[in-house]
């Protein structure tokens, strides 16, 4: 049954009173199922936006319960509240086991004390450090009460026991860094669960663990998991991969813009009905084309391109276009950027640029040759510790430089154009750039390249972290680029800003093109149902590549 | 299609923890200006200071003590704008002072046992200082190894090779009068070699502060790794700052010789190098605060200089002297350290 999420709070009504009541009427009546995990009626509001409304989901023990959603669905924001990062609005409560609490009042104490244990993306393992010491670091080495000297034989005694506990083949002298993928994120899983009396106890919450592992690994990970849950380990898993859901799921709560879209029954669970909870509307399977651009004026042809996770990538860029890409993390969508830039040498294919031949040695090349590339990290593309004028000019420097001399006050003069060219908000072209707003950094890294008048630019997620206005602002300056000759290359998880600026959107999935979408008017619910269903439909295809 | 104003929602709480607004960006430009002056007046506190000083006043101030403090500290003058180059794109060079410790071995035994003319000789302590440049650039920028380690590394070796070659012994005869004449003489009352000093600086600062080869080493020292984003060769240029410090230290090197006289295997060693790193820090405070720079560094050289004099004069014992190195160098750090932070807006 697929429980709408207009209902669901009733039947947390009825639960409300007898929260608490229900799990010692549970003990009573109905052994199992019982509820390890409840969140009732959970809001979150941040400044301008509502990232959670009314939720209600409730997770039975001993089975993995997937929670599923695209971007800015309100997924990290359930977690970071039952991880106690965040605080609910005040309304809501959370109940684990027989614990409940008012959802505004969650904190990582709570959390640890109820039992519920975290895995994220990142494991926070020490890959220098052997097994037997990650599972002790946190939790503390059994020393000699004397001398205070680690025991050593104790720690890998304790280590054996937790191991064997968790079905987990590896000697606790080994170091982590040489283990496999999933045996890392067994062992973070392990740590995280070592203290449990009983596999009953506590709720184990997975936050995307797979996203940086090869398939071989995932099916070792899944089986796992999968014995766990037999042992009566609840599991929470976050995830965005379909296919991951229909092989794991007992159950699944797909939400959609902070309201639960529905719970669905592992029996109920098909890739298609997922997308269609997750986009919002029924599919219409027909919706990608993917024409060739012959004939017409390309700036770019890029053909069979392949290396690192690109396999086979073809498209073409008509000149003064916005070409968007969309795929999940992982598909390579940041790798065409990087590739085409001159960063990481393709292994095979071939890039056109107006027709002629390039490969692009180094990045210097690919500059001269009219690209530029604004990185997703601003990490990578910030000279904090200098000034405004020089990060605006650090791809251009030897422009200034006449007559045995650095032009210091021509480049002050363009700095100050591009200040009000960019709308930068500064006090002068001689502000450090540190006290820049985060926005106005991210435009003047654009502006960087934008007063190269880039043949083609490359954007990898341009409005990370900024704010409504300078991202309008941004995209504002990159159409003033176009019309100026520049043509657009755009990758961002943000699938509505991508159909908003995009005249034409590529799908990208495993490394190859698997669709697109041509403007004036791209739908954003149907490319997040493209993304989604251009994903793998087993983990078998993705061997077979791996392999090859 | 339109960009449109608004903006989808969903993404609230990432904007969270903003950098520091405009008001602290007015707020830094003041203390911009209060520490930019601090060592000149400091500089200029010490001078008056001294020459007030009764129990140094005498002799402070007297042409023969400027001449003589400005001579001393010619050769750290020197290995401090050699040390620049490395510091300035964020790689440290230890082995500026063992490589003038060897280059004057260089030059002394080029002139003494194989009678090479002088200006050859000089430019063979040159290249020679360079060559070991370029062994530490191409350790640090090629295979990637921690710099403080190479360059201590090499500093090792290089006092190890000169305890061997010169068994310990001093080269004295055979230096080309000449050059022995530079250390020594005057011109419009400043020492020969103050002026070369100030010519190098001048060279190093215009280098640094008015080509893009120097504004390409800020920027590496800034953020490497957008630094190759805009096309810089990163590794090239750190490797070319490796090699100026190297020529730089050689000619120091050259420098030493010209001060003793002779080539003593004891002089030029990893001491110098601390005494120079701890100007080029203390430089960093002020002029452009939070950046290495030539002005600052000789402000910081001479301060360093006119202080220690000033104590000696005084009396005080010499333990004092190096106390007193040893602590401005240590409050240099600390100093640089916060104003970089606080330039860095995560302080």
């Amino acid at each position: 049954m697929a429980s709408d999420s207009t209902d669901k709070p009733g039947v947390g009504a009825g639960g409300a009173g007898a929260h608490t009541g229900r799990s010692l009427l549970g003990e009573q009546l109905v052994p199992r199922p019982y509820f390890a995990l409840s969140v009732w009626r959970v809001s979150k509001n941040f400044p301008g936006t509502r990232a959670l409304d009314n939720v209600s989901i409730d997770v039975t023990g001993g089975t993995i319960h997937c929670l599923l959603g695209a971007n800015g669905s309100g997924k990290s924001s359930l977690i970071k509240i039952l991880a106690g990062v965040y605080q609910a609005d005040p309304g809501g409560t959370v109940t684990i086991g027989v614990d409940t609490i008012d959802a505004d009042r969650t904190s990582p104490e709570w959390a640890r004390s109820s039992g519920l244990h975290f895995v994220h993306q990142d494991l926070a393992i020490f890959n220098a450090l052997s097994v037997a010491e990650n599972l002790a670091i946190g939790r503390g080495f059994p020393v000699n009460p004397v001398t205070k000297a680690v025991r050593w034989r104790a720690l890998r005694r304790h280590a054996r026991a937790v191991l064997e506990r968790f079905d987990v083949d590896v000697d606790p002298r080994r170091m982590v860094g040489d283990l496999r993928p999933a045996g890392r994120t067994m062992v973070a899983i392990a740590r995280a669960l070592q203290d449990q009396s009983d596999a009953s106890e506590g709720v184990l919450v997975l936050d995307e663990p797979t996203v940086s592992l090869p398939a071989v690994e995932v099916d070792v990970l899944f089986g796992a998991l999968k014995r766990y849950a037999a042992a009566g380990q609840t599991i929470v898993y976050v995830t965005h991969r379909l296919d991951e859901v229909t092989r794991i799921a007992d159950r699944v709560t797909v939400l959609r813009d902070g309201r639960v879209a529905a719970t669905l029954e592992s029996g109920e669970i098909t890739k298609d009905r997922l997308v269609e909870l997750i986009v919002g509307r029924a599919l219409d399977h027909s919706s990608a084309s993917n024409a060739t651009l012959q004939g017409e004026d390309l700036v770019l042809e890029v053909s069979d391109l392949s290396g690192g996770p690109l396999r086979g990538v073809s498209f073409g860029l008509r000149r003064g276009e916005v070409l968007g890409i969309a795929g999940l993390v992982g598909s390579g969508r940041t790798s065409i950027l990087t590739t085409l830039f001159g960063l990481q040498p393709p292994s095979s294919g071939t890039v056109k640029l107006d027709g002629r031949v390039v490969s692009f040695a180094s990045i210097d090349e690919a500059m001269d040759a009219g690209l530029g590339f604004v990185p997703e990290d601003r990490s990578e593309s910030a000279f904090v510790t200098m000034s405004l004028r020089e990060n605006l000019s650090a791809a251009e420097v030897s422009k200034y430089w006449r007559g045995g001399l650095l032009r210091e006050r021509a480049e002050a003069a363009d700095a100050r154009q591009s200040i009000k060219d960019f709308s930068i908000k500064a006090i002068s072209d001689r502000q450090p750039f540190a006290t820049l707003s985060g926005g106005n950094q991210q435009k003047a890294i654009v502006a960087r390249w934008l007063r190269r008048r880039p043949k083609l630019l490359l954007l990898d997620e341009p409005t990370q972290g900024v704010d409504v206005e300078a991202r309008a602002e941004i995209y504002r300056l990159t159409r003033e680029a176009i019309a100026s000759g520049t043509s657009v290359i755009v990758v961002t998880a943000d699938l509505e800003e991508l159909a908003r600026v995009s005249d034409r959107v590529v799908v990208l999935a495993d490394g190859r093109i698997t669709g697109e979408v041509r403007g004036p008017d791209i739908d954003p619910s149907q490319l997040t149902e493209l993304v989604l269903s251009a994903a793998p439909d087993s983990h078998d295809s993705k061997l077979e590549a791996s392999q090859t | 299609m339109t960009v449109v104003q608004t903006d989808k929602t969903g993404r609230g709480g990432e904007e969270e923890g903003n950098q520091p607004n405009e008001k602290s960006g007015m707020q830094s430009a003041l203390l911009f200006n209060v520490e930019r002056y601090a060592l000149p007046g400091l500089l200029i506190l010490v001078l008056v200071f001294f020459s007030v000083w009764s129990k140094t006043g005498h002799l402070f101030f007297s042409a023969a003590d400027f001449q003589e403090v400005g001579f001393d500290y010619v050769y750290i003058g020197m290995l401090a704008l050699a040390s620049l180059l490395p510091l300035v794109c964020g790689e440290f060079d230890f082995s500026v002072g063992s490589n003038a410790g060897f280059t004057q071995i260089v030059v002394a035994t080029a002139m003494a046992r194989f009678h090479v003319p002088l200006p050859f000789a000089i430019m063979l302590a040159i290249a020679a200082g360079a060559f070991i440049g370029l062994g530490n650039g191409n350790t640090v920028a090629r295979v990637g190894v921690n710099s403080l380690i190479v360059t201590l590394g090499t500093a090792g070796v290089l006092l190890g090779v000169v305890e061997w070659y010169t068994g310990s012994q001093s080269i004295n005869n055979g230096i080309s009068g000449s050059l022995i004449n530079f250390g020594s003489e005057n011109f419009i009352d400043i020492p020969d070699t103050v002026w070369l000093l100030f010519g190098v600086a001048l060279v190093v600062y215009y280098v640094i502060q008015h080509t893009p080869y120097g504004r390409y080493l800020t920027s590496i020292g800034s953020n490497p790794r957008a630094a190759r984003l805009v096309g810089l060769r990163v590794d090239r240029l750190k490797l070319s700052a490796f090699v100026l410090a190297g020529a730089l230290a050689g000619l120091a090197g050259v420098l030493l010789v010209a001060k003793n006289g002779s080539a003593t295997p004891e002089a030029g060693n990893v001491q110098d190098t601390l005494q120079a790193l701890a100007a080029a820090y203390l430089g960093a405070t002020s002029i452009r605060p939070g950046r290495f720079n030539v002005m600052g560094t000789m402000l910081a050289v001479y301060f360093i200089a006119f202080s220690v004099s000033g104590l000696a004069i005084a009396g005080v014992q010499s333990w004092i002297s190096q106390v007193f190195s040893g602590a401005a160098l240590f409050i240099a750090v600390v100093a640089s350290t916060v104003i970089g932070r606080r330039r860095a807006g995560t302080g």
